[in-house]
Order: structure tokens, then C-alpha cells, then sequence
């Protein structure tokens, strides 16, 4: 702006104020903006406002075949793809009525496993980065990176995998590939100590992170909170263990909860989570070897595939909470009605508004970050 | 994996120089060193507009280092040089984009990374997106790909920086010598009363860049309505406006 | 536990009049309600049978009906079974009641679906824009909206004929299949 064409304006003095966290912000995760009502540092009021990455998928969704949809579908969560595509392949199983063979299965746990690896790690470099302390960032970027090699030897894409498709997965793994993951997993595993020191004993973390953003079980569950979220309240809800789906019920694999409720109970959460998970992917590793089979099974012609009618609610635990689809078939060949319900429509929208009210403006990103949430699955 | 140098870019066909004012054939010894300074020390605004945001945090930390090339992620568009464009850009987004673009001080440059920002991408039949980057604000570098590889990434800034070294990169000046052109399109898109606040015209005098495609009849439209932005109203809940 | 729960389900859906009731699996439940009943149903299970968790609402876009249908997901923590209400109201006015006193999570997919469809629903707390702020359209997820010939209107493409292309053209070749034609 020209200074001749500034004109001033004035004000009643007061120490409210009104601040957009835009769109472009480093403390905000994706295209976000908030808009909050300030009393010196303190926030009385916060307004949510997405569409910043509306791409409208359900829209695009109903012109697409079915088989295409699995192209545009891990778009939908950026940093943490795999779910999206299991979760569209698991309800077009069910509608169409076909059977994943097990060995797919397995896969598909090993992959759905590997991505929450990866999605927690940029998760705890994230939320590291909004406290101010930078290194963790690095490392967990950095880590996050071992994972993504290995899915770019599995599936050949880093990050959007288009792996899955219904009936089963699209290509074996690689010889060797089971045993460069158990390196990987020793590897994680090695450094988890290293992660402590630096980041979650660390006192300059847990005095900055305890007590921020806390929410009791009775809000969470009012508020409609799932995934580490709730976890970190106390309930011990999974979409693994309550509802499951894929061979989860053939793994043992414990959840962790913590009774805070606040930022630091989620990133210990998280944390415990990130250690489940390479027990998990040790088991799949060990079992995965005598399971023989086909890893799809048969589908029609996929150009021309026409799904019968009929309508399924699939959900999977993702990293951030519980992911649902409800897909609707009319029998045609593209889909009529495919509704995504991602975790984050809750906890950034809803959440993220009652818990920044009575918190400090520096904290919003930290609650933002800590509670994971996603905008691109808020806006789709 | 492939290296750095073998992957195959590809470059815009070089623009002519603009006249030069100065006669004394030492000055473009200066204006080499001041581009050779400026291509290794570009601070880049990661504004992540789309899907393409989650590969410029490996791009920038240890492992494909941006940093030892110059180049830096700055918060404020008015120190950066380079705006990153990474991914579709929807339409709500891209009003933001182009305040932010104005906002940059000259040289800036403009990176259009993925597809989407080239030919729509993956999301041609959307409703919400933008589908040809260059419509709105001139673009230098396109890196392609869904999503690009931080090698890939890295590559098209090296590429970057061998054209501002060589002086090829310059279509800040065609913001200002084409924004008829520009301006038609934003308000094709955002309606017949779009302004920003940056007052381009008499940028364009100030560097002197006027050329006949400024002005037309988009920005004769343009200063029908233009009037002084009011500050940002925030309508929180229904029970407290804001007094402005 | 959750066994005799969902018989217990089953049965006293089964009893009350107006609702279709349809076990698909274990953990999946559908149920048809006329739509002036499916408030006091939900109230009914969140009050009595424990399904205190809103999964999701959807709309689905009947246009041969004239109808549209909304889904209301809703989970028990203790039967860990998933209850799905389906319910049909008509296009024309698109107006219904908000559920938003039962599960506050109802305020987002209630503004979802009134941005995107255009369904009004009376009571909820703010039906104002959230991620369509600046679209001026028709909602945009209705059947007779065509998302395609509106980006062809709006929009144009690239032109993209380079050297390489018009080189191979000199010698005969060319681009034999073009999208357009196949769709």
C-alpha cells in the first residue's frame, strides 16, 4: 500500500483486538485460518474458517469409475494417505461382496501400520516445531523419510501410494523387503531414546505443553473426539479393537491411554502408539512369510465394473481418529454418493474452537498441532 | 535413485533483454554480480496451498537440503523472493496468493510446483480450483510431477537460480507490463470488483514498466470502484460486530 | 455383554412402529424411519441404549425420487455396534430439524450439508457458510449441477501444442485419441 493512500482510522482504546491467523501461517498445519478475538494475549473467542483446500472430492468422486477413485482418494489426508484407500477398497468389498485373500490382508495392515509410523512422526515434529524447539522437526522429518522409502520400494510413490484396490493390493513385496523393514524397525526402535531425551522428558517441552489445550472425557465425548485425542483422555477406544476390520483381531497389540487430556497426555499418546506400532509390524514381519496366497482377488473388467447396488459405512483407524466412508452403489459403474467423514472435521473444527477460548495466542498452534487435525480433510 | 543432474528440465525460451539505460560498459559487471548474489540467496515464502506442502518439509531439512543453496522459508511476503506455489491452488486460495504475490518487492519469482498449477492436474473437473496457474500471475518455473520428488524440487530451483544468475528471469516485469491481461482474468474469476490493496499501476510507473498492455479496459474497470480497503471485519458469533 | 444388548436392540426396534429394521452384521445395524420420527429415535438410543457417538450424517441426493435421503451414523461405546438411520425428505423445501441438543459433532455435517445441498435445518446453531465463503453458485453437490461444463465455462485450458508435438505432425504422426472423444 502507497503511504498516500493510507488513511487512518480511530479506534476506541481498548486491549481487545481481533487477529486472522491466515491461510499462510507457519503455526498453522495446511491452509487454515482462524479467526480470534483477543484480549491482550489472551483468547476470548476463536471462529474456525476452512475451503482454503476445498477441491470438492465427493463432487469429483461421483464422475469418476470406481477404479479411478482410488487415484484421488489418498489426496484427501495428506500426511497419512494409506487409510483413505484402504478404507474406500474395504466398503466397495463389502458392497460388491468380495473377499480380500489373506495374505492382502496382511499387507494391507503392514502398509496401514507403516503410514501411522510416518504420520506420527511429522505429527511430533510438528507440534516440537510449534513450541519453538526446531531439532525435533529435523528428526522427525528426517525418520519419517526411512519410512517413506520403503513405501516408495513397496508401492513405487512416496508419498500417494494408489496401492489398494478393491479385492486386494495391486503387486507383491519385494524379496527383501520384509527384512530391510525389521532394520527399519530397529533402527526407529534405537532411537526412541534419543526422542525422549530431547523431546518428551524433556522439561522444556512438558512445562510448555502440560495443561494446554485440556479436555476431560465427559467434553471429549460430547464433542465427538476419537483417535489419540480421546485416548489421551482415558477412554480406550480403537477402531482395531471395537470394530475390526482386516485381520486386527488376529494381533495382539495393547492401546495406550493417558488420563490428562491435554497436549502433553496426546503427544505421550502418540508416542506409546508409535511403539505398538512396530509391534504390530513385527508380528505382521514374522507371519507374513508363511502366509501364501494370491494377494487380489478376482475383480471384473476394472474399466467396466459395474458394482451392485447397495450401500456400506466402513470405518479405519487412521493416525488422527476415525475414518469413515459411506459409499452408496445405484449399480452403475461410478460411484452415486461417496461421503468422507475424516477425523479432523471434529477436531478442528469444534474442538480446536472451545479449547482455544481462555488459552494463550502462542498456544493455538500448539493445541492446533496437538490435537492433529488436518485441513484437507475438513474441506475436502 | 537418480541424481541431481540427470533429471531432464526443461527450460522457457530466453526473453530479450530490455534495453539497458546505462551506456557505460561496466555496469552489467555489477548487475551480474548483484544476480549472482541475489540467485544465492533467495528466501522462499512456503505458502502451501495444496498437496505438494508435505514434500517441502524433506526438501528443506537434512536430507535434500535446501538450505545450502541459499534458500530459506521466510513467514512475511515482504522479504521473501521466491513464492512456492505447491499444488492445486483452490479459488479461495488463490485471491490470497495473489495479495500475496503483490505484496513481494520486485524480483520476485514464482514457482508452480505439480501439476495442478500447469493444466489442473488430478482436479480438472473441480469445481473450487484454478486450473492454469500462469492466467493469473506470470510464472518462472513449473516443476511437475504428483507430487514432485524433493530431488525434483531442488532441481527446478537450481534451475531457478541459473536463470536469475543469467538474467532470464524476469517475469515480475510482465506482471506490471501485462496486468490488463491479468487483471481481466481475476476478475473473470473473482468478480467485477476485485482490488487489492497494492496499487500495481503506479508500481509500474515507479519502475518503469508502463508498457500499452497495462492499462485497458479491466483496469478502467478497476478504478470505477477501487476505494481504500476498510480493515478486516471479523463476524464472530451473532451477539458482538465489530464497531468499524 | 454386547450380545444381549443387541438383542435387546433388535427387539425394541422391532417394536416401535414406523421404523424398518434391518441387522446386516454383527456391528452393522439399518434402520428406516418416516423423518418426523428420527429425533426420537435418536433420543431414544442415545438416551436408553448408550449410542452416545455421532459417526457422521450424510446426504444423499435421490433426484429421480425427488427426494433427499440423510444417514444418521451413530456408534455405542458398550454394544460397539453401529447404527445407521436413514430417513427421506423431500427435495422441495430441504428443510428439517437439526439434532444438534442430542450430539453437538451434528453442527458441522449440518452446515456441510446445508452448503452443499442446500438443506436447511431448523435449530442448529450456525447455519452461516464455512467452506464455500466465497462461491456464489448452486449448491454444488446436487445431481443436476455438473461440475464438469461448469469448469468449462469458467475456465480455459492450456494450449498445448510444443515443438516436439509439431515436429512429429510435420512427419504424419499426431495424437490419435483425444479424451474428449472417448468420453
Amino acid at each position: 500500500m502507497r503511504p498516500e493512500n493510507y488513511q487512518a482510522k480511530s479506534q476506541p482504546p481498548s486491549n481487545e483486538y481481533e487477529l486472522n491467523f491466515g491461510p499462510n501461517h507457519p503455526g498453522i498445519e495446511g491452509n487454515y485460518a482462524f479467526k480470534v478475538k483477543l484480549n491482550g494475549d489472551e483468547v476470548l473467542e476463536a471462529h474456525a474458517d476452512a475451503g482454503y483446500l476445498h477441491r470438492g472430492f465427493e463432487k469429483l468422486m461421483e464422475g469418476r469409475l470406481w477404479i479411478q477413485n482410488i487415484a484421488l482418494v489418498p489426496r484427501i489426508c495428506v500426511p497419512d494417505p494409506v487409510p483413505m484407500e484402504v478404507c474406500y477398497s474395504l466398503a466397495i468389498e463389502e458392497i460388491g461382496g468380495l473377499q480380500a485373500p489373506e495374505r492382502a490382508q496382511w499387507i494391507r495392515v503392514m502398509q496401514l501400520e507403516m503410514s501411522r509410523l510416518a504420520a506420527h512422526l511429522f505429527a511430533f515434529g510438528g507440534h516440537a516445531a510449534t513450541t519453538g524447539m526446531y531439532t525435533p522437526m529435523f528428526w522427525g522429518v528426517a525418520d519419517r523419510d526411512l519410512v517413506l522409502d520403503r513405501f516408495e520400494e513397496l508401492t513405487g510413490g512416496r508419498v500417494y501410494s494408489i496401492y489398494n484396490i478393491p479385492g486386494g493390493v495391486r503387486r507383491d513385496i519385494p524379496d527383501g523387503f520384509l527384512e530391510r523393514l525389521s532394520n527399519l524397525l530397529d533402527y526407529l526402535q534405537s532411537r526412541l531414546p534419543d526422542y525422549d531425551n530431547l523431546f518428551f522428558t524433556n522439561q522444556v517441552f512438558v512445562k510448555r505443553a502440560r495443561d494446554v489445550g485440556k479436555m476431560t472425557q465427559e467434553q471429549a465425548l460430547k464433542w465427538g473426539v476419537t483417535g489419540p485425542n480421546l485416548r489421551a483422555t482415558g477412554l480406550a477406544f480403537d477402531v482395531r479393537r471395537d470394530d475390526p476390520y482386516l485381520v486386527y483381531d488376529r494381533i495382539e497389540f495393547d492401546i495406550p491411554t493417558e488420563p490428562g487430556g491435554d497436549a502433553l497426555s496426546r503427544n505421550l499418546v502418540r508416542r506409546a502408539e508409535l511403539k505398538q506400532s512396530i509391534h504390530i509390524l513385527r508380528q505382521v514381519i514374522d507371519r507374513l512369510p508363511s502366509i501364501k496366497g494370491p494377494i487380489r482377488c478376482p475383480i471384473p473388467n476394472p474399466l467396466a465394473w459395474n458394482v451392485p447396488a447397495g450401500e456400506a459405512y466402513t470405518r479405519v483407524e487412521s493416525s488422527k481418529g476415525e475414518l469413515a466412508y459411506y459409499v452408496v452403489s445405484t449399480g452403475g459403474d461410478k460411484p452415486y454418493r461417496v461421503h468422507v467423514r475424516g477425523p479432523s472435521s471434529m477436531h478442528a473444527v469444534q474442538v480446536l474452537e472451545n479449547l482455544a477460548v481462555g488459552s494463550r495466542l502462542e498456544d493455538i498452534a500448539q493445541i492446533m498441532f496437538s490435537l492433529d487435525a488436518c485441513p484437507p480433510e475438513v474441506d475436502r | 535413485m537418480s541424481t541431481i543432474d540427470n533429471i531432464p528440465v526443461r527450460h522457457e525460451t530466453p526473453v530479450a533483454e530490455t534495453g539497458s539505460k546505462r551506456s557505460n560498459p561496466l555496469a552489467h559487471v555489477f548487475d551480474e554480480l548483484v544476480n549472482f548474489c541475489r540467485s544465492r540467496s533467495l528466501f522462499m515464502l512456503h505458502y502451501c496451498t495444496g498437496c505438494g506442502a508435505i514434500e517441502l518439509p524433506p526438501a528443506m531439512t537434512s536430507r535434500f537440503d535446501m538450505e545450502r543453496l541459499g534458500i530459506q522459508p521466510m513467514v512475511s511476503p515482504r522479504q521473501a523472493d521466491i513464492l512456492l506455489i505447491t499444488g492445486y491452488v483452490s479459488i479461495k486460495t488463490l485471491k490470497r496468493v495473489i495479495l500475496t504475490y503483490e505484496q513481494m518487492p520486485a524480483p520476485k519469482y514464482v514457482i508452480g510446483i505439480c501439476s495442478c498449477t500447469v493444466n489442473g492436474g488430478m482436479y480438472w473437473q473441480s469445481y473450487a480450483t484454478a486450473k492454469m496457474l500462469k492466467q493469473y500471475m506470470p510464472v518462472d518455473i513449473y516443476i511437475a510431477g504428483c507430487m514432485p520428488r524433493p530431488e525434483a524440487v531442488i532441481s527446478g530451483l537450481r534451475t531457478l537460480m541459473d536463470d536469475i544468475e543469467s538474467g532470464r528471469a524476469d517475469s515480475w516485469k510482465k506482471y506490471f507490463q501485462n496486468y490488463d491481461y491479468y487483471l481481466g482474468n481475476q476478475q473473470q474469476l473473482f468478480g467485477e470488483h476485485w482490488q487489492t490493496p497494492t496499487d500495481i499501476i503506479a508500481e509500474a510507473h515507479h519502475y518503469e514498466l508502463i508498457t500499452e498492455q497495462t492499462l485497458g479496459e479491466h483496469t478502467a474497470l478497476l478504478e470505477k470502484h477501487q476505494k481504500p480497503l476498510d480493515a478486516l471485519e471479523m463476524r464472530l458469533t451473532g451477539k458482538e460486530k465489530q464497531k468499524t | 455383554m454386547s450380545k444381549e444388548l443387541n438383542i435387546w436392540l433388535d427387539n425394541l426396534l422391532e417394536d416401535i412402529e414406523s421404523v424398518q429394521f434391518n441387522r446386516k452384521s454383527s456391528r452393522r445395524v439399518r434402520v428406516d424411519v418416516a423423518s418426523e420420527a428420527l429425533p426420537a429415535l435418536l433420543e431414544l438410543l442415545q438416551g436408553h441404549a448408550s449410542y452416545v457417538h455421532l459417526s457422521a450424517i450424510t446426504c444423499v441426493d435421490w433426484i429421480d425420487d425427488d427426494e433427499f435421503e440423510l444417514v444418521y451414523h451413530v456408534w455405542s461405546y458398550e454394544t460397539r455396534s453401529l447404527v445407521s438411520a436413514h430417513t427421506r425428505i423431500p427435495r422441495d423445501p430441504g428443510v428439517y430439524l437439526s439434532i444438534y441438543d442430542l450430539y453437538q459433532p451434528a453442527a458441522f455435517f449440518e452446515r456441510d450439508i446445508h452448503e452443499m445441498f442446500g438443506v436447511y435445518f431448523e435449530g442448529s446453531p450456525d447455519m452461516g457458510r464455512f467452506i464455500l465463503t466465497e462461491w456464489d453458485g448452486p449448491p454444488p453437490m446436487r445431481k443436476e449441477f455438473d461440475s464438469e461444463s461448469f469448469v468449462n465455462q469458467t475456465f480455459t485450458w492450456e494450449q498445448y501444442h510444443p515443438q516436439w508435438l509439431k515436429d512429429i505432425e510435420e512427419e504424419g504422426g499426431g495424437i490419435t485419441t483425444r479424451p474428449e472423444d472417448v468420453r
